[in-house]
Order: structure tokens, then sequence, then C-alpha cells
């Protein structure tokens, strides 16, 4: 037995949350702006030509927002940061302050209209009807009586709604609709044009059709929340590029030179070959979601050590706030607990807590409800004559605790905390809800780069297997190692 | 040394030490017997405070135990406790049971801890089983190995509850001799056990407790000659 062991953990815990904190905080909060303002930009960089993730080259997020945001801040004098995260967050971003404005192909709608202030739009695209050559459909009139799949909060949903006769499926992301289209579950799509072609681009099987622009439409626009001083400073560069045509050029430019990776195959079958530019991308993921388990585990294991003492303490007060603890943490959804810890501790506390530490913190909170319980019955199995024993040579609480009676607690549960650790990795995906790059987020990235939906996919469900494969053996060493005593 | 004044204890409604009063002297080894279910195991466990008295006074060396402000831990830092089902610790080593609390609690070297276990593991006729895990002793074995963990903390008074009740018969007289070793080096002690021979050779006196009451204290050889009470004299018959 090492002396001081426990320590050292919390020490190393803490090193490990404030670092992951120190390198995920956008950088501006840690820099003096004081020559130049930063202003920070909120975008779901899943949507090319809009704004993609360069993850072959720099990993840079790229695309015409991002160029049209630049040349408004360059010409405004700030500096621009970027801050991506999943577009169903990026309203709750610009609400709780997270970023100072939105450009991620966001159109102008009534509801959205009511948390947030819109800009002049910059850009009005057009909706086509894309489908599988074969089955392919002209106008909006052959799509009575058929499937259809919309992007889920997009002005081609609401243009779809209005169609007479079709079921809608309204998936997240575009990717997804394509998976959905090659599988038949839907029998063709309303996108816009550019994204459109980009997937037709790069699937051979998929054709499209422009349909006439919806009434209606105001287009994209950039988003502020309600209020905001930028909005007129960003329209009065915006109506100037309109005017001399930097506008225009940079459309152009973004939707020319529009580069899909050319698909050597029929669109329809695995090609496992367009990963091949992505894997270094692809492969950091794994350190993300590796680490971020790490940290939320420990810090779950903890947690839930200290709340199964309390559980277990002869002071009330201690076992209702654990039993309250742990009766709200398993009660309500995970994600929900991620998105409030992401998005309250901004408003409540003036932090802006960095995505990693925020996940880090809502999963080891949650993990420390579930082991409490477990941990609570591993102490419970141990004999009462360790205790006794412990009591009677005179080692204090917290030595017996730590050296006499946790060993033979987790050596008890250690499948149960197995369990738990696997859980974690495979939960870990949900943080890219609030856009930390684990391997699932990178995933949707290069689905968005490749328009390949489904290998992705299976790569890093592979990636996931073999994790958890490797996690399940070192658990097994573990495990022989603790049972060398009987 | 030990000075118990009124002590009782009780569970609800149920009185199992009944306003006991004693002193033990210091290198007195005391035989606790008495019927089973009588309270003789909770008076022991009442002297370090593994039980907590209902009322009474227990003071050891003129320190009282059931005072709040008394550090409790550091009291039995001195008392060494041997238990009927042994207590090892199962996933520590011989070595390091002994040398565990020494270091952690008392602050001995490590090389200091293990020369003191050496020596204690070579008394009870266990050194070459320093390095082996409980789960491959003995019960005997492990009782041993169990006393010289106690005697590691250098206490002043060793209690031993039933210590050879759970061992099969053939290994009670290796803890026996353990235990009548240790008796005749001066350590204080108090012994519940039900082996009448041992009691009557290794104890200076024998306690006789039924009903929670400590009915007997006298010298084993007026004990065991003409107990007292009609109830002494009853168990002698039953036991004997």
């Amino acid at each position: 037995m090492k002396k001081g062991l426990t320590g050292r953990i919390v020490t190393a815990l803490a090193c490990l949350i404030i670092l992951a904190g120190y390198l995920f905080v956008p950088s501006a909060d840690r820099r003096a702006d004081a020559e130049t303002r930063t202003i920070t930009m909120g975008t779901s960089p899943d949507y090319p030509p809009y704004e993609s993730v360069d993850a072959v080259g720099s990993g840079e997020i790229v695309g015409l927002d991002i160029d049209i945001a630049k040349y408004i801040s360059d010409k405004l004098g700030y500096k621009l940061e970027i801050s991506p995260s999943d577009f169903d967050g990026l309203i709750a971003a610009l609400q709780t302050r997270r970023v100072d404005f939105v450009m991620s192909g966001m159109s102008v709608t009534e509801e959205r209209k009511q948390s947030v202030d819109f800009s002049d739009s910059y850009y009005l695209a057009r909706n086509t009807i894309v489908s599988l050559s074969g089955h392919e459909y002209k106008s909006l009139d052959e799509l009575k009586g058929k499937k259809l799949g919309v992007q889920l909060g997009s002005t081609q949903e609401t243009a779809a709604k209005e169609l007479e006769g079709v079921t809608l499926l309204s998936l997240n992301k575009i990717p997804d609709l394509i998976q959905a289209l090659q599988a038949g579950r839907v029998d063709a799509l309303i996108v816009e044009d550019a994204v459109a072609a980009g997937y037709a681009n790069a699937n051979e099987n998929l054709k499209f059709t422009m349909v006439p622009a919806a009434g209606g439409d105001e287009g994209y626009a950039i988003a502020f929340p309600k209020g905001s001083p930028l909005r007129e400073e960003f329209n009065s560069v915006l109506s100037q590029m309109k005017s001399d045509g930097t506008l225009q050029q940079m459309i152009d430019a973004s939707f020319g030179t529009e580069t899909a990776a050319p698909s050597d195959s029929g669109g329809g079958t695995i090609d496992f070959g367009v990963l091949k530019p992505y894997m270094s991308f692809l492969l950091k993921g794994i350190y993300v979601t590796l680490l971020f388990t790490i940290v939320s585990a420990a810090f779950g294991f903890i947690w839930g050590a200290v709340l199964s003492l309390f559980k277990l303490s002869n002071i009330p007060p201690l076992r209702w706030f654990s039993t309250v603890y742990t009766s709200i943490f398993r009660g309500t959804p995970l994600l929900l607990q991620l998105l409030l810890l992401f998005y309250a501790i901004p408003q409540l506390f003036h932090y802006n807590i960095p995505p990693l530490l925020a996940a880090g913190l809502a999963f080891g909170l949650n993990s420390a409800a579930y082991l409490s319980e477990t941990i609570r019955g591993g102490i419970l199995a141990v004999d009462k004559g360790q205790r006794e024993a412990s009591l009677a040579l005179g080692i204090p609480y917290r030595t017996m605790m730590i050296s006499i009676i946790m060993p033979q607690a987790i050596k008890n549960i250690l499948p149960a905390l197995v369990n738990e650790c696997v859980a974690l990795v495979k939960e870990s995906s949900l943080v890219s809800v609030i856009g930390v790059a684990d391997l699932l987020r990178r995933s949707n990235i290069v689905q968005a780069d490749t328009y390949r939906a489904l290998e992705p996919l299976l790569f890093i469900g592979a990636i996931y297997y073999v994790l958890v494969l490797v996690l399940t053996s070192l658990a097994r060493l573990l495990e022989r190692r603790m049972r060398r005593s009987d | 040394m030990i000075n118990v004044e009124h002590l009782t204890k009780s569970y609800g409604k149920h009185e199992v030490l009944k306003d006991i009063s004693t002193t033990v002297a210091k290198g007195e080894v005391v035989a606790v017997i008495g019927p089973s279910g009588s309270g003789k195991s909770t008076f022991l466990r009442c002297l370090n405070l593994l039980e907590t008295p209902t009322s009474g006074r227990i003071t050891i060396d003129g320190v009282d135990l059931t005072d709040r402000k008394t550090d409790i831990t550091r009291v039995r830092q001195h008392i060494g406790m041997v238990f009927q089902h042994f207590h090892l610790f199962p996933h520590m080593t011989v070595m390091d049971n002994l040398i565990f609390a020494p270091t952690r609690v008392k602050g001995v070297s490590r090389e200091e801890a293990v020369a003191k276990g050496m020596e204690l593991l070579d008394r009870v006729g266990l050194k070459d089983k320093a390095d082996f895990y409980p789960s491959r002793l003995s019960g005997g074995q492990k009782q041993r190995v169990a006393i010289a963990r106690s005697l590691a903390m250098d206490p002043d008074i060793m209690l031993f509850d039933e210590p050879t009740s759970a061992l099969d018969p053939e290994m009670v007289k290796e803890v026996l001799a353990v235990i009548r070793d240790l008796a005749s080096s001066g350590m204080t002690m108090l012994i519940v056990t039900h082996e009448m021979n041992f009691a009557r050779e290794a104890a200076n006196t024998i306690y006789f407790i039924d009903g929670g009451q400590l009915l007997e204290r006298s010298t084993p050889d007026s004990f065991f000659a003409k107990p007292k009470t009609e109830r002494a004299a009853r168990f002698l018959e039953q036991v004997l």
C-alpha cells in the first residue's frame, strides 16, 4: 500500500481538469483584448459549402459563411473566433452569450425571430428535389403520396409541410437524409441547391431537380442575440458587399470550386477509400474520447465513493443529501444534465465553461450517482470483522476506508465498475452535441465533407468496439491481479 | 490499570450487562468464562469501545474511555484484540498485515516494522509464511498471525475474544501455546474462553459471568475447586 494514493489521484484529477479547461477555453478569454475586440461566431461545421471542417488539411473551419464573417469582421476591425457546436445548440449559445453571432446557413423563420435578431439576408437558396437515379422526381407534383426526407428545423421542412399528401421524415443531418434515401426509407429529399449539388457529385446514383423558390423565404441571415449592437454594424458591411459585388464573388467562388471527393464506384456501395485522407482527423477523436472518458470516470469514481460514504454515514444531513442527489441524477436524462450544465453555468456564474470540462463534469456527476450505489453495496459486502479489526488496531477511519475496506469493496464490484467504464466510453458520444470533437462528432464532420453517410459511421463504430475490447482486457488483467490473494 | 465502574449495556430493552464493576491490575491474566449468551464477549468489547457502554465508567491508566473528549483511536492503539474469526486483512500478505498499523498509524519506519514483524512471526512459529496471503493459511496459523498483528502495535493490554472457538481441535493447542507464552511474559490480558483447562493453568483470575452479571471473581484454584455461587457450580458441572 502506497502512502497517500488517493491524495495523488485527487491531485492528478484536479490537474487533468485544469489542463482540460486550459486547453479548451476559447483563447479569447485568456487574452487581454485591449487593442482589438474579439468576437465569437457560432457555427455547425457540417454543412458544406457553407461551413465544414477542412479535415484533410488544416483542420480549420472553412466555407462561404466563414469567408463572409471574416470579411465583415476585418472591415469592422474585430478579431474573429469560431466556436463550433451542433446546429441545435446554436440559438441557445446566442441566448447564453456564448457567441456573439451565428452564421450557419441559418434561414430566417418566424420562430427564430422570437429568440434572436437577424441581419439582412445574404443568400437565398433554392430548394431542390434529390432522388435516386431510376426513380427520379422532376416536380413537386410528382411527390404526392410519397415519403419525403427533410432536415429538421429547416425552411425546406416548412416548405414540404405545405405539400399535400406527403409523409415527412425529419432528420437532424444531411448525411443521415442521404443515407435514408439510399436505404429506400424515403422516396426523395428536399434540400437546398448548393448542398444537393455537392452530394449528387459525390454519389453517382443521386439526381437533383431545382424547384421554384418558396414564397416568403427570407434566405440565410446572420443571427444575433436580441438587441445586439453588432447587427447594425454587420448590416452596413453586408449592404456594401452586395452593392460592390463582393458577396456575389464569394458565393461564386465558394460554390464554383466545390471539390467533392469524386466517388469512383456507384454511390450505393460502401467504399472505405474515401476515408483515407481523413484518417488522422478521425483518429484524433480517440484521444478526445479517451481523455474525456478517463476524466469523467475518475471524477465519477471518487465523487461516487464519497457519496457512498455519505450514504453509510451516521450524520443524517449527509445521508439525505446523497439520497436526493442520486435520485435527481438518476431520474433525469444525462443529455439534459449535459445541456443544462453547458448552457446554465455561463448564465448563472458568468463563467464560459469549456465544452470538454462541462462534459467531464456532467458525466462525472451522473456516473457518481450510479457508482455511489454500487460502491455502497460493495462496502456493505465487506465482512464487518474487517472494520472491527481495524478499529481495534487504532486505525483512523479515513485510513481504514481507503486501505482496508475500499480495496476489498472494489474487488467485489470490479465487474460493475468495468460496466460503468464501458458505458462511459460509449455514452461519451453524447458530447458531440455541445461541439466537443470526439469520435462521433468527427465522423459527422467527415460525413459532411465526403458526402458519404455510411463509411465514417462504420469506421468509428469499429474504433469504439476496439476501445471497449482493450478496456475489458485491461480490466481482466486488473481482476487477475486482485485475485492474487485468493 | 483497568478500572470498570457500574458498567451496563442494553440493546433496546434487553439488558446485556448489568452493573459490572471490577479492576484489572497490570500483568494480571483474566480468564472470562460463562455460558454462551451470558455477555462475556460484550464485556470484553466494551473495554476498547467496540461496544459503547450504556452507562458506567471505564478508565484505563487513568484515561476515561467513556468521556466524549477521549481520542478512542489513540487508546485502542495500546489495546490489542484477537477475534474468534481472526479478521486478517485478506488483500494483504502476512507481513503487510503485521506492519500496516505500525507504519501507517504509529509512523514506524518500514524496515523497523518488518524487522519487528519477523521477530513476532518467529515467536508464533510462522517465520516462513511472511509472504503468504491469509487465504493460504490454516485456521490455527491465521489466529497466530492475528495475535502477532496485535502484538506488532506494542500493546499494554491484550483482549482475546474466544480465540480458539472457530478452530479445529488439532489447531487449538498451537494457539493456546502462543497465548500461554504471552501470559507468562507479563502482559495484561483478558481472555474470553471455553477452554477450562487452559483458563485454570494460564490465568491468575477467573471471572464468571452469567446473565450479564459478574457473579464471581476468584483465583483459578479456588474457583475450580469450590465455586462460590450455585450457577457457577452448575456451569462447571456441565463443561467439565
